[in-house]
C-alpha cells in the first residue's frame, strides 16, 4: 500500500497536504482499494464552511457509498473539476490527479494533530 | 459460522482477489483490474466467474421428473434430457418466490433413468433440498461460469467439447480425462457456459482458462452485469412477499400445469391482478440509486428501488424498482438517493440490449 512520507493522514483514510494555510485533501490508496471502482464523486461546494470531522461530500463506488469527512476546520476554496467526468482518478492516482478539494484552514493547529505516515501505516496494518 | 470456501480459493489468492462474504461463502468480489474493467471484458470478450457458491442438488431416479414437475413452477415437459431450464420454487401459502433455480437435465440414453442437477442460490440450498429431496453435492465440485461474446471460442481452445455446448444445452464433457458437466447457461446477458468440474480438477482447469486469455471477474461485475441485463437477484427482485408475476416473470410459471407448490396463491394473484410490478429506471448522471431508494411520480412516493448501480456500458445510473402496475415505460420519475433527487424515467429492460 502506497503511503507517501510527506503527507499527513486522518483515521478516516484521507490524506492531507499543506501549503501555507491551505490544505489539499483526497482519499488514500488504502481507501480507494477498499472502495473499489469509484463511479461518482459529489463535487464539494466552494465556499462551504466546515468543522473538523463534518461529513461534507460522498464518493460512490460499484460496491457502496462512502462519506468524506473534513480533516480540519475551514472553508472549501476549490474542488477538483476533473472528478465530474473522471471519478476513476481516485483509483488511478489517489495522491495526485484524484485530489478532491482544497480547504482554507481556520485553525492550523489541527493540521499538527493529524497522523504522520508512520502512524497511518500502523493504523492500516493494525 | 466460518464462511465456506470455493475449491478455487488458492487461484483467487494467487490472482490477488478481494473477497466478500456472500450467502455464507467467502468469494472474490473483484480482482486488481477492478469491477468496471471486468464488466467491460465480459461485454467485449470473455470473463470467468467462480460460481461454486451456487448449490448443486442431485435429484435422480424413476420419480425424479415427477418430483420436480409437481414442485417447481416451470413445465419440465417443455424440455428434455440434455437441456437446462430456469424455474421457481414458490411458498405454498402466499406464492412468493422462495428460490429461483436453474435445472440441468443431464443427457441420457432412452433406457437410462433421469438425472437432474438443481442449482439454487447459495443461501437457499437447504430449503430446496427440503422441498425436492435429493443429495447436496455442492462440496464435490466447482462451477466456473465463462461468459462473453468470445466465451465459447476461447473455451474451445482448451476444452473443445465444452466450447461446442449450445445455449441452454447440458452436456457431459471430458477435460484431460476429468468428467465435467457443462451447461450453456449464465447470468450476465452474454452468451456463455457454466462448467461443473470435480473439486480436485478445478484449479488446473481455471488456470488453463486464464492462460487462454480469459479475464477473471468477481461478484461485483457479476452484479453490475446482471443488472444491465435486467436479471433478478433473489433477496432483491425475488424473495419473501415477491411473486413471479410482480417480478414480471409470468413466463416462468406453467399456468396450465395441474399442480406445483404455491399454485393456488399464484392463480389467485393472476385473477385479481398484481398490486405492484418490477420496472427498470434509467437515471440521469453517474450517481447511482441504491436498494431502498424511494421512487416518486409527481412528488408522491410510489415505490422502492430493489437494486441500483452505475451502468458501465451506458455511463449513467440504472435501477430496478417495484411500483404500481399503472406506472409503465416512459413515465418520468424521480429517485431519492439519501436526500438528493435524481431525475429518471421508466425504461425497457434489459437496459443494455443484446
Amino acid at each position: 500500500m502506497n503511503i507517501p512520507d510527506e503527507l499527513r493522514y486522518s483515521s478516516d483514510h484521507e490524506w492531507i497536504s499543506r501549503d501555507g494555510n491551505t490544505v489539499t485533501i483526497g482519499i488514500t490508496d488504502y481507501a480507494q482499494d477498499s472502495l473499489g471502482d469509484v463511479v461518482f464523486v459529489e463535487l464539494p461546494e466552494v465556499g462551504q464552511d466546515l468543522a473538523a470531522s463534518d461529513t461534507f461530500t460522498e464518493v460512490e463506488s460499484t460496491k457502496s457509498v462512502s462519506d468524506i469527512y473534513a480533516p480540519v476546520s475551514g472553508t472549501i476554496s476549490e474542488a477538483n473539476p476533473a472528478l465530474e467526468d473522471q471519478p476513476e482518478l481516485l483509483n488511478t492516482d489517489p495522491y495526485g490527479e484524484g485530489w478532491i478539494c482544497r480547504i482554507e484552514m481556520s485553525d492550523p493547529s489541527q493540521y499538527d494533530a493529524l497522523l504522520d505516515a508512520a502512524a497511518y501505516r500502523d493504523l492500516t496494518e493494525g | 459460522m466460518t464462511a465456506r470456501q470455493s475449491p478455487l480459493v488458492a487461484q483467487h489468492r494467487a490472482l490477488d482477489a478481494q473477497f466478500v462474504d456472500f450467502g455464507g461463502w467467502e468469494m472474490p468480489i473483484s480482482y486488481p483490474t477492478g469491477t468496471i474493467a471486468e464488466h467491460m471484458a465480459c461485454r467485449t470478450s470473455a470473463t470467468a466467474f467462480d460460481v461454486s457458491h451456487l448449490g448443486s442438488i442431485r435429484v435422480e431416479g424413476d420419480d425424479a421428473f415427477a418430483r420436480l414437475q409437481s414442485t417447481l413452477t416451470n413445465d419440465l415437459g417443455k424440455v428434455s434430457p440434455g437441456r437446462a431450464q430456469y424455474t421457481h420454487l414458490l411458498d405454498a401459502d402466499d406464492g412468493s418466490v422462495r428460490d429461483d433455480i436453474i435445472v440441468w437435465w443431464h443427457p441420457r440414453a432412452d433406457d437410462e433413468p433421469d438425472v437432474f442437477d438443481v442449482m439454487p442460490n447459495a443461501s437457499n440450498t437447504e430449503r430446496v433440498v427440503d422441498a425436492l429431496g435429493g443429495v447436496d453435492s455442492t462440496a464435490s465440485r466447482a462451477v466456473i461460469a465463462v461468459q462473453g461474446p468470445d466465451a465459447r471460442a476461447i473455451v474451445a481452445t482448451v476444452f473443445p467439447e465444452a466450447g461446442a455446448v449450445g445455449r441452454f444445452r447440458v452436456a457431459h464433457c471430458t477435460w484431460e480425462s476429468t468428467p465435467c458437466t457443462v451447461g450453456g447457461t449464465g447470468y450476465t446477458g452474454e452468451p456463455g457456459l457454466e462448467i461443473a468440474v470435480p473439486a480436485d480438477a478445478a484449479g488446473p482447469l481455471w488456470d488453463a482458462l486464464m492462460v487462454a486469455g480469459i479475464t477473471p471477474a468477481g461478484l461485483g461485475a457479476r452484479d453490475t452485469l446482471r443488472l444491465e441485463a435486467g436479471l433478478p437477484l433473489h433477496g432483491h427482485e425475488l424473495g419473501p412477499g415477491i411473486t413471479p408475476l410482480q417480478a414480471g416473470l409470468n413466463w416462468v410459471v406453467a399456468w396450465d400445469k395441474p399442480s406445483f407448490v404455491g399454485r393456488d396463491a399464484a392463480v389467485a394473484e393472476r385473477e385479481r391482478g398484481v398490486t405492484r410490478h418490477l420496472v427498470g429506471i434509467a437515471t440521469e448522471g453517474r450517481r447511482p440509486a441504491r436498494e431502498g431508494s424511494v421512487v416518486r411520480v409527481d412528488g408522491d412516493d410510489v415505490g422502492v428501488v430493489s437494486s441500483g448501480n452505475f451502468s458501465p456500458v451506458l455511463g449513467h445510473g440504472i435501477a430496478m424498482a417495484f411500483v404500481p402496475p399503472e406506472i409503465g415505460i416512459g413515465r418520468p420519475v424521480t429517485v431519492d438517493v439519501r436526500g438528493k433527487e435524481l431525475d429518471g424515467s421508466v425504461v425497457e429492460m434489459p437496459f443494455v440490449p443484446k
